[in-house]
């Protein structure tokens, strides 16, 4: 049955997705909602948990943050680059993916209209999307009932419409793009550039009064007039026409372009908006550094993502640091009438110490964790490298295996420092002009000693390559990582056994900010990963390649 | 002549499923050899197991007198390797691709590796995942002959380029041979390997069935003899003669078309005692042989006595 049509075949495609996305999505939902409750135990914390909630305004309405709906929808609008990576990626992949891989030709040489095709995918993702709405509202609506909120099943359906709508829009726009892109990769690119740009079109309005036509140009700004788990706020049903109208024209506009274009070409922009053609040298690059060895090209390969990695782990702790102080007096007033929140940033933290140190170090240690998400990216590469083939003429040379490895391994090393460097410079300079005093020798444990965690995942995920192929691999070191994040994150709060806590990496990385750097640990971590790396070599010595 | 290649027993499975099994055979320096066999048999397996990719279950193989998998750094200086399915990054273009490998094959004659990329007519300038497959295939056989390696090991070398292109190809491999380098190159395409091999080994289910010269495999092969009479002549007075194979009745009676497999001597004769209009003998390509070699089950029955 799932295979009797191009809709079912597609739908049939994005199961895992559905599944995956829809209920990842429903628990990101869930899990502020069970934050809340403990949140506003004192109407002094309530009213700070507002005040609180006022400081980001500029990222996402605070409208009833106060109550469970409010403080979800909050959450949730920070999150918007988070939830529309789906529909980025599927609608850039819908077509132009598959005629990279060529399996739109054979698709298109069926006695089928080609109009009928691209309308049948792209029907898919909506209903893809629609399911996974659905999902979103019912655990958005379990989770109410089960934390006290006070909107119904149909209020939560809405709100996973309203989500769905957005990321339709999303989807629409990466398909439309997708018609101009000769690869899928530049289209899912200028679409998410797009997103950030529609995200702080809808912020201005939030920062700068009277600027809601400028905001008005943003679909974000139509998914926030709707908010459907605030009864007293409602739903916006003409906000929701609109993005439902965007969604249609973005994918019939693609549609109409498909349909006319040729297939593996791509619709010709106007002259004005085209990129200054580089001219293309037939001459061999001989002095192009990055062709010399496998290290160099490794770093060739990496260099791009661990640009934007740094861009946004640097980023992060810059802004934590420049803002830490400007929090401090609502922070000090929430945790005070919030003994759960303060009990976490007092485990993340490390201990009973001013609210600015205590706070910085509990957001630090996420840090880490941004880099090991890192490591497991570059792991999957690796891995998917070996399975699609492309490292079996590099081993055809007179290069070693164990080389061939630890080039890769070096690069993504040097990746990992130089995240950790630029991380710290960040850091520095937010704490300079946020005047703000922080311990040099601290700062600089607690940005350069996540490279030892990075090391350690990369390291156990290139062992585990010996065996698992790409998606059993990358699989198991989310899994990996997910179960550090907890045992680390709530592990304290479970009173779970020190025994337990030392099983996750995160435990050796300690609290730097305060507490300076653990040789021990740190060099601890070093020699496990040393280890893994050593037996990966020696399996990826002595394994089939490609098998 | 001393053997360049030499396979020993060589056994490789995957799991339960079958690789090779038992596979032995030497191949001279100087000579260019075919590998022939359907898809599956274990011609890819083979090949793997010679350029250290795979880890033979059992037997062994050497490159030059060194062991392919001990020794396969020194084994890998001496070959040019071109794989049956290139995978390469495919944000690199052509020029990017073969500079990478000539750094890591420690350098090689560039003004060499210019003439290469001239004769294949390469552009060097796209992107990998932009190459036709032909191209794609031209930018693995040019890494693979960049460095004038000593061996060259090809797996179906010619599956994708088009007719000019193989022509290219062919002249290159007789180059190489007239240089004293060796080729061992694997194939389903009979036509390219009878033009340019000297010697040909055929695997089956994992198993080599047959080696010897491309001149040897043509004594596997049946040609046919088709004899047209000015009157009505009975086919059966041919069907007991010696070296025929099969015979077809054509043109009610008026033509026989004999399969011949040994000498014609006895249905020369035998036709000699008709009116003979006309006499045709054409002789089937080795592709056909093969496929009649590979065709149902039964295969020992259709060997020829007295083959190599």
């Amino acid at each position: 049955m799932w295979l009797s049509s191009v809709f079912l075949k597609t739908l049939r495609d994005y199961r895992v997705a559905i599944l995956g996305w829809g209920i990842g999505m429903g628990l990101v939902v869930i899990s502020p909602m069970a934050s809340v409750s403990a949140l506003v135990t004192t109407p002094q914390a309530r009213q700070q948990l507002i005040s609180l909630a006022q400081t980001f305004a500029w990222n996402a309405d605070p409208v009833a943050v106060d109550t469970i709906g409010g403080y979800a929808t909050f959450k949730i609008g920070m999150l918007m680059f988070l939830i529309a990576i789906w529909p980025l990626l599927a609608g850039s992949r819908m077509l132009r993916g598959e005629e990279d891989r060529g399996s739109l030709d054979v698709l298109l040489s069926l006695p089928r209209p080609r109009l009928r095709v691209a309308v049948e995918k792209l029907a898919a993702m909506w209903t893809a999307l629609l399911v996974m709405g659905v999902l979103i509202g019912l655990l958005a609506f379990v989770g109410g009932k089960k934390f006290g909120g006070d909107f119904g099943v149909s209020d939560a359906l809405l709100f996973g419409l309203n989500l769905a709508l957005v990321c339709a829009v999303m989807g629409g726009l990466a398909l439309l793009i997708s018609q101009f892109t000769d690869e899928r990769g530049p289209a899912a690119g200028w679409t998410a550039g797009l997103l950030l740009i529609f995200i702080v079109l809808d912020m201005v309005h939030r920062v700068v009064p009277n600027t809601e036509g400028i905001s008005r140009l943003s679909p974000i700004y139509y998914y926030n007039l709707s908010k459907p788990l605030v009864p007293s706020y409602g739903t916006d049903a003409g906000a929701m026409v609109v993005l439902l109208v965007l969604a249609v024209a973005l994918g019939a506009a693609a549609t109409w372009l498909f349909v006319r274009r040729d297939v593996g070409g791509t619709v010709p922009l106007p002259r004005w908006l085209r990129l200054p053609e580089r001219r293309a040298s037939r001459a061999l690059p001989v002095g192009d550094w990055s062709l010399r060895t496998v290290y160099t090209r490794s770093i060739g390969m990496i260099a791009m993502p661990a640009f934007w990695w740094t861009l946004g782990i640097a980023a992060f702790a810059g802004w934590m640091v420049y803002v830490v102080q400007l929090m401090e007096s609502k922070l000090s007033s929430l945790l005070s009438g919030s003994p759960t929140m303060a009990n976490l940033i007092k485990n993340l933290g490390g201990g009973d110490v001013g609210v600015n140190a205590g706070f910085l170090s509990a957001m630090f240690f996420f840090l880490p964790l941004f880099l090991m998400a890192f490591a497991v990216t570059q792991v999957n590469r690796w891995s998917a490298d070996e399975g699609d083939g492309r490292l079996e003429l590099v081993l055809a040379t007179p290069q070693s295996r164990t080389s061939v490895l630890l080039g890769r391994f070096a690069a993504l090393a040097t990746a990992a420092v130089a995240i950790s460097v630029v991380t710290l410079l960040a850091s520095a300079v937010a704490a300079a002009a946020a005047g703000l005093r922080l311990d040099s020798g601290n700062l600089a444990a607690a940005t350069l000693g996540m490279i030892p965690l990075g090391l350690l995942i990369a390291a156990l995920g290139y062992l585990a390559s010996g065996w698992l192929r790409t998606a059993a691999d990358t699989g198991l070191l989310s899994f990996v990582l997910a179960a550090w994040f907890f045992i680390s994150f709530v592990g304290p709060e479970l009173q779970l056994p020190d025994a337990t806590l030392r099983l996750s990496a995160f435990y050796y990385y300690g609290t730097p900010l305060l507490h300076g750097l653990q040789v021990t640990s740190v060099l601890g971590v070093l020699a496990v990963a040393a280890v893994a790396l050593g037996l990966g070599t020696l399996r990826f010595v002595r394994k089939d390649i490609g098998v | 002549m001393a053997a360049i290649i030499e396979v020993e027993g060589l056994t490789k499975s995957y799991g339960s499923k079958r690789g090779i099994d038992d596979v032995s055979f030497q191949v001279e320096e100087g000579e260019v050899f075919g590998f022939l066999g359907p898809n599956g048999a274990g011609k890819t397996t083979t090949i793997r197991l010679l350029m250290a990719l795979l880890h033979a279950d059992g037997g062994g193989a050497r490159i030059a007198g060194l062991d392919c998998w001990k020794q396969s750094l020194e084994v890998k200086r001496l070959v040019g390797y071109m794989p049956g399915e290139p995978a390469l990054d495919p944000n690199l273009t052509g020029g990017q691709i073969l500079e990478y490998f000539a750094h890591l094959r420690g350098g090689v004659d560039h003004d060499y590796l210019k003439q290469l990329i001239e004769r294949f007519e390469l552009d060097i300038s796209r992107k990998f995942r932009q190459y036709s497959t032909g191209n794609k295939r031209k930018v693995v056989l040019i890494q693979a002959f960049m460095h004038r390696p000593r061996l060259l090991i090809l797996d179906e070398p010619t599956s994708g380029l088009d007719p000019l292109n193989q022509l290219e190809f062919e002249k290159m491999v007789i180059e190489a041979r007239d240089d004293g380098r060796t080729v061992f190159l694997s194939s389903h395409v009979l036509s390219e390997v009878e033009k340019i091999c000297s010697r040909v080994g055929i695997i089956r289910d994992g198993s080599l069935v047959r080696i010897g010269g491309v001149s040897e495999m043509a004594a596997i092969k049946r040609y046919e003899i088709t004899i047209t009479f000015a009157d009505v002549v009975s086919a059966e007075m041919f069907r007991m003669l010696d070296g025929v194979a099969e015979v077809e009745s054509l043109e009610h009676g008026h033509s026989v078309r004999l399969a011949m497999q040994g000498p014609a001597d006895a249905v020369i004769k035998a036709a000699a005692g008709h009116q003979v209009v006309s006499l045709t003998s054409h002789e089937p390509s080795l592709e056909d042989s093969f496929l009649r070699y590979y065709e149902a089950d039964g295969a020992s029955a259709r060997e020829p006595q007295g083959v190599a």
